[in-house]
């Protein structure tokens, strides 16, 4: 086994050639490249990281909202039950109301004409009074008559 | 054994084999590498460009465990280049080998006639083999992880650098010198030794004839295993040796 000391030369610019090519042509890029890629996954794990902030930002808002929006349900319910209630006490007290005052003007009525009926039958009996004393005046001859037509006239009046 | 081409080109020796594995190891590598980061997408990467994003990680973890990890990516393409030369180179002498018979004496390949008469008149040249199965080769890959060492100790960490000479004490000066020098010389040898040792042996099993399939597939397994490991070796000792020239931690201090 011969040692060429031109071997050792030619082996150092070799590789030194070899070294700056593949620097230059291959590792290079390479190299490049997979930075490039750890940017990229950087960036989209940054991104994914915002993006998983905001989808929790925007969840506990509308959890808010739905809250809200339960509140306000249950509120609106609430009112329309008094309401109602109220409006029932109100038509069954008008009701009522309407009922007394039907049975008021209904005895009202009555009495007055009950009254009026009283009252004709005063006048009528009063007429009728005044035509007995006129007859009995008229008459006047015996008693015997006289007794006749007061019966005569009672008994008018009575069928009356 | 075989004998490799030899040629003498202004005065200098030239390896045919060796020059010629180193380039095709460094094709092998350029080619790998470009068609792996052909079509480049983020988010729906190829095959080939998760392969490479593999050994990237596995490669970053692995500088990772003997450096601070913001300190890593500097020389993260340092340590793939490395990886995957090496295991290239490791695994290129293995499936096949190129030979040539010569039976005439051939000047310019440095077999002169000598050679020829003290091996039975025939010389057996090796045309193929690993790169690194060659200690010169190693050796250079050595020198640049030395240097380099050196060099950033000194730019990035000088005093410390300077001061780890006479740890614990100045007595020890010479030892650590030693050390400095035994780094890159057991890198060398320690890769070179394992992949010859592996091609000697596949031309030592080549031998049994059909006798030594079993052997064969058994051994080339184990090589591309030792290839990878020795690989992976190279690369973690560099980037240990970077570390301690370049990195101080505060414990140190006392």
């Amino acid at each position: 086994m011969d040692f060429t000391p031109s071997n050792t030369i030619i082996t150092i610019v070799a590789f030194g050639l070899l070294y700056l090519a593949l620097n230059k042509w291959a590792f290079g890029p390479l190299f490049g490249i997979m930075e490039k890629r750890r940017q990229l996954i950087l960036d989209q794990m940054n991104t994914a990281e915002s993006s998983r902030k905001q989808a929790e930002a925007s969840m506990a808002e509308q959890k808010a909202e739905l809250e809200q929006a339960r509140k306000e349900a249950y509120a609106i319910l609430e009112q329309a039950r008094t309401t109602s209630t109220k409006q029932a006490d109100e038509i069954v007290q008008s009701a009522k109301n309407e009922a007394n005052r039907l049975k008021d003007d209904a005895l009202k009525d009555i009495e007055s004409e009950k009254n009026k009926a009283i009252s004709a039958l005063r006048s009528e009996v009063g007429g009728i009074s005044v035509k007995i004393a006129s007859k009995i005046i008229e008459k006047q001859v015996d008693e015997k008559s006289q007794e006749q037509l007061v019966g005569q006239y009672l008994k008018e009046v009575g069928s009356k | 054994m075989h004998l490799f081409p030899i040629v003498n080109f202004m005065g200098f020796d030239f390896d045919l084999a060796a020059i010629f594995a180193i380039l095709v190891s460094c094709v092998i590598t350029f080619v790998v590498a470009r068609l792996a980061v052909r079509n480049l997408s983020v988010d729906n990467p190829s095959k080939m460009q998760n392969f490479m994003e593999w050994v990237t990680e596995f490669i970053h973890s692995t500088i990772a465990s003997s450096m601070p990890v913001h300190k890593v990516r500097p020389y993260l393409a340092l340590g793939m280049t490395l990886i995957m030369f090496i295991f290239i180179s490791n695994l290129l002498g293995l499936p096949f080998l190129v030979v040539t018979d010569a039976h005439h004496p051939i000047a310019w390949l440095g077999i002169t006639q000598e050679y020829l008469d003290s091996h039975g008149g025939s010389a057996h040249i090796a045309w193929w083999k690993s790169p690194t199965a060659d200690l010169a080769v190693t050796s250079g890959l050595a020198l640049v992880v030395f240097v380099l060492v050196h060099f950033l100790g000194l730019k990035t960490n000088r005093k410390h650098y300077l001061k780890h000479y006479l740890h614990p004490y100045p007595v020890f000066l010479p030892v650590n010198i030693i050390e400095t020098f035994a780094k890159p010389l057991t890198l060398s040898l320690r890769l070179f030794a394992n992949i010859y040792a592996g091609e000697v042996l596949i031309s030592t099993i080549l031998m049994m004839g059909f006798g030594g399939i079993p052997f064969m597939i058994a051994w080339q397994g184990f090589s591309i295993f030792v290839g990878a490991i020795q690989a992976f070796l190279f690369t973690v000792l560099t980037m240990v040796y970077i570390s301690q020239a370049t990195v101080h931690e505060e414990h140190e201090e006392h």
